[in-house]
């Protein structure tokens, strides 16, 4: 089993829905982002292309980050997913420098606030709560393996049921998102990436990335 | 591609700032430190002095401090040697616990059994290996990293552990200096053919970075013409070459020269050899996601 995306660009309308969907299911601080929008163009006018990518950490199948942490707290489950432990992470930052994408942020500021000299929000006060950051260890996408791992105690199959498949995914208004299993040949993304020809996020890094984009 | 962006993160050549910002600037520190007290405990084994010996252990206690004022767990530390398998940090880490523990006992057995002279030399020959290793190691850490091309060059290590050599023998002339050796010439020669080399190193590392890719060769411009180059002139070739070759090469002739001027000498080596590790490090950037024109 490894859970992988397909990313389809026309589809994609630019929404930050993806984005904001990721902050409210993590609770993520201000100034962290578990995913972005890259927003360019290309060409010259008039033949002008707008270029937005969805991008988070890849989960790449040959990371780089797991192998320059000295530690083990980056580590890589079965399922493809890495993740990074918060009690074994020191802070050297070195995961952050090698990642080629950039898709890891240090949360620093453990008291960083959305509303400075105001209360908490109601949600900033739950997240402190439900879903913890440590501060000072580096923090990432984690392919919302909570939802993945209680849905599938549950019997159900990330992808294709709502409760276990990543909050970006579910939350895409165009439905530009794919999730699944892409050691399942039989699966909805498997279908979708081989139909339309999707390609790796800059394969010259070399490190098999679990997201594929289609053109 | 046009200059108005939503936002530019990943979209042009972005620098790295995780080991140069903030905290990154204690990395830079103990790269540096740990170059010389490597080169520095290699050229005093050489000449027996147990004072320069001494000094190394002490930079790589400074290395140590500045490592830990890097980190924003320290006290985690001991985690540190996890995954010599893979890491170059883990593997680092080890190397200068290594270099501590043979130097210390090196340390005693010269200063309190100076007869043992297997011993001595066994464990000088095993302290130097992580005293090497220590050297060369955060060269590897930085080259290690393919995702920014200036530093993903082979030659890299070799500059560094240059670089900390060069350190560590002009740190031995100011010790042998006070202390009035009979080796000072000697030290000279060796210092004089380690900076040249130095010099050559880092102009072969630049020439090739422009051949290597567009982001290397963007970080090239930005050190020698760009934001940069302040840092690059006046810091490495300055105070790290140009000084220190000028000195050694009129001592070369002039066999009198002042101590003064020989301690300028040393002093502005161990600038220079500071300011090419900012150098390096600061000249990092990453390649843009977005295809650019």
């Amino acid at each position: 089993m490894r859970w992988g995306m397909a990313i389809e660009l026309k589809r994609c309308v630019g929404c930050y829905e993806c984005v904001l969907a990721c902050k409210a299911e993590h609770f993520l601080p201000p100034d962290i982002f578990w995913n972005r929008l890259l927003i360019g163009e290309q060409g010259k006018y008039p033949q002008v292309t707008k270029l937005i990518y969805s991008v988070r950490c890849n989960h790449c199948a040959d990371p780089a980050c797991v192998k320059v942490c000295p530690t083990g707290a980056t580590q890589q489950r079965e399922d493809g997913i890495v993740w990074v432990d918060e009690d074994k992470c020191v802070g050297c930052r070195y995961c952050m420098v090698a990642c080629p994408y950039q898709m890891r942020s240090m949360y620093e500021d453990g008291k960083s606030q959305y509303f400075p000299g105001q209360e908490l929000t109601e949600h900033e006060k739950i997240g402190k709560v439900l879903y913890p950051h440590m501060p000072g260890v580096v923090t990432k996408c984690v392919f919302c393996k909570e939802r993945i791992d209680a849905g599938l105690a549950a019997g159900l199959t990330p992808g294709v049921d709502r409760e276990a498949t990543p909050a970006c995914v579910i939350s895409c208004p165009t439905k530009a998102i794919h999730f699944g299993d892409l050691d399942d040949p039989n699966s909805e993304i498997n279908r979708v990436i081989k139909e339309k020809h999707g390609h790796s996020f800059h394969p010259e890094f070399d490190t098999q990335p679990s997201i594929s984009y289609i053109d | 591609m046009s200059t108005i962006k939503p936002f530019d993160f990943m979209v042009k050549y972005q620098q790295q700032k995780d080991w140069i910002d903030g905290r990154g600037n204690f990395i830079a520190f103990a790269f540096f430190l740990g170059g010389i007290a490597g080169g520095l405990f290699l050229a005093a084994a050489y000449f027996d002095n147990l004072l320069g010996i001494f000094i190394a252990f002490l930079l790589t206690g400074l290395m140590g401090v500045s490592y830990m004022l890097h980190l924003t767990h320290p006290m985690r530390f001991w985690r540190m040697m996890s995954k010599p398998g893979t890491s170059w940090i883990a593997r680092g880490f080890t190397f200068i616990m290594l270099f501590g523990f043979f130097t210390v006992i090196t340390m005693i057995l010269m200063q309190w059994a100076p007869d043992a002279t297997a011993a001595i030399t066994t464990f000088k020959v095993l302290a130097g290996i992580f005293a090497f290793a220590q050297s060369i190691y955060t060269g590897f850490a930085v080259s290690y990293v393919s995702a920014i091309k200036i530093w993903n060059s082979a030659i890299v290590p070799i500059l560094f552990v240059t670089c900390g050599i060069s350190g560590g023998l002009a740190i031995l002339l100011a010790v042998m200096m006070g202390q009035d050796s009979t080796n000072i010439a000697a030290l000279e020669n060796i210092i004089r053919v380690v900076l040249i080399a130095f010099a050559i190193i880092v102009a072969v590392y630049l020439w090739n970075a422009t051949y290597s890719s567009t982001a290397a060769r963007d970080a090239v411009i930005r050190l020698i013409g760009g934001a940069l180059a302040p840092l690059f002139w006046i810091g490495v070739f300055l105070f790290g070459i140009l000084i220190p070759v000028v000195i050694s090469v009129t001592t070369y002739w002039v066999h009198d020269a002042s101590s003064g001027l020989l301690i300028f000498a040393v002093v502005s080596e161990i600038i220079g050899g500071l300011a090419l590790r900012f150098a390096v490090l600061k000249a990092g950037v990453y390649t843009p996601l977005l295809p650019a024109e």
